[in-house]
């Protein structure tokens, strides 16, 4: 049964619905990414759930309470969650035992359990040497780990994280990235992780919840996301992708404008407007000379930019009908600008998307 | 089931009852009688005659009388004057303090601090010591140096260039902090920009510094023509003897038998008026685009080296500081402690009379500095309590309607002290409040001349807190209070006391509003000493003038030391 559960939750600003009837069951022990471009609605869901903000429609429930509805809704300190802040929020005038500390004093436990508990996490985070620095005093990642502690201490039932690592540098990124996931494997608890970053959604995630614009365009493991998106934005916004559009003829295939017809081994096809179909840049095969096997699937195209990356060469191909289609191909394979290239896309690789 | 066993750890709920709305409405209330009564009842007054029907005649009279234009023309003269010689002196001298080798520049600023601190009446006062026509000390040393007869004199204060002058050396304070402030955010990139691309040292300086600080200097400007135009006490101090009125000691005398209390509040409009003209056009200058300056991290600011040059800004600088602090209060220490104003220096004239006379003879100044000091008080604590709710009101966005209370906070600002004196007497002088006569009304008066200063302070103190603070708090189960009292609270604690320490100074030298509505029995320091220099009596002002200044200055010295800027407090980006 699911632990968190999201029912026709709805949040306005003014005339603008920012959370747009959301339904999401997460189950216990799970962590999902909310996942989108700012302004999605991510952030606001996250503090609805939270119960920063109360919603104008719908409602939450945790465990089977229901802790969120209009006029009804639990005060934040009643809801028994922790979260981790885009800003850290840690307290400049305690020091790092006393921020840790914090959420068990108001818990009332005794000072020698206090102790004992926030030594443990400290350890846990290896923040052992830096209990008594005030925050500070500290660089952004050991503030990152403290924020973290803090949040774990208490041993929350729900953990909440907003964007948790855009303050830090990329190489702190990745290695927070798997600590969250590892500490998460720890202690179990029910997660709810906002982010804009794929790469950090896909190396966290149980499952991951794409939104755009208020509403949810997708939820699902990573890999059903990667592999089988539903919509254009999906496709675009995990892993970037090109989009080609066309027209359904029947049976699996789309013609698209200078005779280029896709056959397509898997997603929806639409019969009242262009069908659109995503082929991931290094799913398309590049050949200098036209292959023998297919009469479909098949283009000249003109390179316009190709560039060395050390593992892979980047291309960009101008193709009939004036799409630019952006290819990845081996090393050996060098094709100069403005010469003509044959373009496959392997049927498996194409994907229809009805949105 | 450890389900059950972790809902159970969740910090116990105490029985919540939301306070802001109560708080809201009764704040709401009391802005408004603050901010909206006096200016309602300027307006009736206004457009009534004495019996109470509606007239234009008060206006009409404004345009008509001679006396009453002359008064208009002469006030905005004389702060346009105040504005450009502020600007003339207070640019070069921020340019030198912020952007060149000048020796002694931290002392400088300090200075310049001690002027700002200076209640402009007695600097006045100080200058009247310094170049009366017969018993200033520069004339006497005139006339002693070339042997002259006591008909001739070198300098008259009591004159229009002397009044521009002397409220100049009080106002220009203004426009140095903000072009230095300006000067030392611009970033030496952008002069280094000029510089390769083979602008000269004097071209960058024109073409790019000082267009870059032009708004502050405008902005700078325009505040000092406001506190000159709004001023009472300098112009009351140096205007009347010189046999001429600007606008707002037209609207005192007005108020002096027989008053005419209409024709006051129909004055005071135009006033009013002017202010939020002012107020508007320095909010236009610093809020135009562009001027900010973009980009993050940007060097140290560029220093000028003044070379040969350096004698000729040390005395520019120093003659500054002279006229505006050093001689002022040379005089008022010598005149505290001599027989008589042209007394020599000698040990045959040193007297501690004056200070027996202010603590032990004057029977009045006793009462004065109680006054004052419980309204000190009681307008320092009720104003940042007050602001200090509405800036959290405000900043959280708590309460549907809340910015209303900050728009309310910070109306006072563009109400001139003389303007609301009179808004307030006409609202609380007549046989239903009868207020007139109490400290109730002073303390009224000053909460609205204050309440801007605190609410912006604290405001600002409060967007420096992260909302993130106390929701990671209220996350972790602390209750809406309790996270505001152990985490925000401390946080706040030296902007709280800057904040009353500031205000606190503020109140403590009123005198704009305070003269209209003060009695013989609600006597204040600065009424007193406005008083004492009627009947000429500068060695006892100067005792109380000195008084004031300590105060002013042990005060500041206090709130400097505060730590604000602790860097373990310091959050990090």
């Amino acid at each position: 049964m699911a632990f968190v559960e999201l029912v026709g939750l709805t949040k306005r600003y003014g005339p603008i619905a920012v959370v747009n009837a959301i339904y999401l069951a997460i189950e216990k022990g799970k962590l999902v990414c909310l996942l989108g471009p700012s302004g999605c609605g991510k952030t606001t869901t996250l503090r609805l759930v939270a119960g920063f903000i109360t919603p104008d429609d719908g409602e939450i429930q945790v465990g089977g309470r229901r802790v969120s509805a209009p006029g009804a809704s639990l005060p934040p300190e009643a809801r028994n969650m922790s979260m981790i802040f885009q800003s850290y929020a840690l307290w400049p005038h305690m020091t790092v035992f006393e921020n840790v500390a914090y959420g068990l004093r108001l818990r009332r436990l005794s000072k020698d359990e206090i102790r004992t508990r926030v030594e443990t996490i400290l350890a846990a985070t290896k923040l052992s040497a830096l209990a008594e620095r005030y925050p500070g005093e500290l660089s952004g990642g050991q503030q990152q780990r403290v924020s973290l502690a803090r949040a774990l201490v208490v041993k929350p039932e729900t953990l909440l994280l907003d964007e948790p690592l855009s303050n830090l540098d990329a190489n702190l990124r990745e290695e927070m990235r798997f600590e969250i996931r590892r500490l998460h494997d720890e202690y179990r608890y029910t997660t709810v992780y906002v982010t804009h970053d794929q790469a950090e959604a896909m190396t966290t995630a149980d499952m991951i919840v794409v939104m755009n614009q208020g509403v949810i365009e997708q939820a699902g493991s990573p890999e059903d996301i990667y592999q089988r998106p539903r919509s254009e934005f999906v496709a675009k916004f995990i892993g970037g992708t090109n989009i080609l559009k066309g027209k359904h003829t029947g049976d699996s295939a789309v013609a698209c404008d200078g005779g280029l017809v896709l056959r397509c081994g898997s997603g929806e096809f639409r019969s009242d407007a262009a069908t659109a179909v995503s082929v991931r840049h290094h799913d398309i095969r590049l050949h200098e000379a036209k292959p023998a096997q297919a009469d479909t699937n098949i283009v000249a195209g003109t390179v316009v930019r190709q560039t060395f990356l050390g593992s892979h060469r980047d291309y960009l191909v101008s193709i009939p009908g004036g799409e630019m289609v952006r290819s990845i191909a081996p090393v050996n394979v060098a094709v100069p600008a403005g010469q003509e290239v044959w373009l496959h896309f392997p049927p498996e690789f194409c994907r229809a998307l009805a949105h | 089931m450890s389900n059950v066993a972790s809902i159970a750890q969740a910090p116990r709920q105490t029985r919540r009852f939301d306070l802001s709305g109560p708080v809201f409405l009764s704040l709401g209330v009391l802005l408004s009688v603050l901010v909206i009564l006096p200016l309602f009842w300027l307006l009736v007054y206004s457009f009534t005659t004495k019996a109470g029907s509606f007239t234009l005649d008060n206006f009409v009279t404004l345009v008509t009388d001679r006396a009453m234009r002359r008064s208009f023309g002469l006030a905005i003269g004389m702060a346009l004057g105040v504005g450009a010689l502020a600007c003339l002196v207070a640019t070069p001298m921020a340019w030198l303090v912020a952007r060149t080798d000048l020796p002694l520049r931290r002392f400088v600023r300090a200075l310049v601090t001690a002027s700002f601190v200076t209640p402009p009446f007695l600097g006045a006062i100080a200058w009247e010591i310094l170049a009366a026509p017969n018993s200033g000390i520069f004339n006497n040393l005139y006339r002693w140096l070339f042997g002259l007869d006591s008909s001739q004199y070198l300098l008259d204060i009591y004159t229009f260039a002397g009044l521009i002058f002397a409220i100049a050396c009080y106002t220009f304070p203004f426009v140095f902090t903000l072009v230095a402030n300006a000067l030392d955010r611009v970033p030496s990139d952008l002069e280094d920009a000029s510089s390769i691309l083979g602008g000269k040292w004097l071209t960058t300086l024109r073409r790019v510094t000082f267009p870059l600080v032009l708004p502050a200097m405008l902005a700078g400007s325009l505040v000092a023509i406001l506190q000159a135009l709004t001023m009472f006490g300098s112009p009351a101090i140096l205007a009347l003897p010189a046999g001429f009125h600007v606008v707002t000691t037209k609207i005192w005398s007005l108020f002096q038998y027989p008053p005419k209390l209409e024709l006051a509040a129909a004055a005071s409009i135009p006033l009013l008026l002017l202010t939020i003209l002012l107020l508007r056009g320095q909010k236009w200058i610093l809020g135009r685009k562009g001027y900010t300056v973009l980009g993050g991290k940007s060097g140290s600011p560029m220093i000028t080296r003044l070379g040969r040059w350096k004698w000729l800004a040390v005395s520019f600088v120093l003659s500054i500081l002279c006229l505006t602090v050093i001689f002022p209060y040379a005089a008022l220490l010598k005149t505290a402690l001599t027989h008589t104003v042209d007394a020599p220096l000698s040990w045959d004239s040193f007297t501690l009379r004056h200070f027996h006379f202010v603590f032990f003879e004057f029977s009045a100044t006793r009462l004065a500095m109680f006054n004052t000091l419980i309204l000190g008080l009681l307008t320092a604590t009720g104003v940042t309590a007050i602001a200090l709710v509405v800036s959290y009101l405000v900043t959280r966005r708590s309460v549907l309607g809340a910015p209303a209370l900050g728009v309310l906070a910070t109306a006072p600002i563009a109400i001139p002290g003389i303007v609301l004196g009179v808004g307030l007497f006409l609202s609380y002088a007549n046989p239903t409040f009868r207020l007139y006569g109490t400290l109730w009304i002073l303390l009224i008066a000053f909460l609205t001349i204050e309440m801007p200063a605190g609410y912006q302070q604290l405001s600002s103190a409060f967007k420096g807190i992260h909302p993130e603070l106390e929701e990671a708090g209220r996350i972790l189960g602390a209750s809406r209070l309790k996270a505001l009292w152990q985490i925000t609270a401390p946080l706040l604690r030296t902007s709280v006391i800057a904040t009353w320490c500031f205000v606190f100074i503020g109140t403590i030298r009123e005198l704009s509003a305070t003269i209209l509505l003060t009695t013989a029995n609600t006597k204040l320091v600065s009424v007193i000493i406005y008083d004492l220099n009627e009947s000429g009596d500068l060695g006892a002002i100067s005792v109380l003038g000195i008084l004031l200044l300590l105060v002013s200055f042990t005060v500041v010295f206090l709130a400097s030391r505060m730590p604000i800027g602790s860097t373990r407090f310091q959050p990090r980006g």
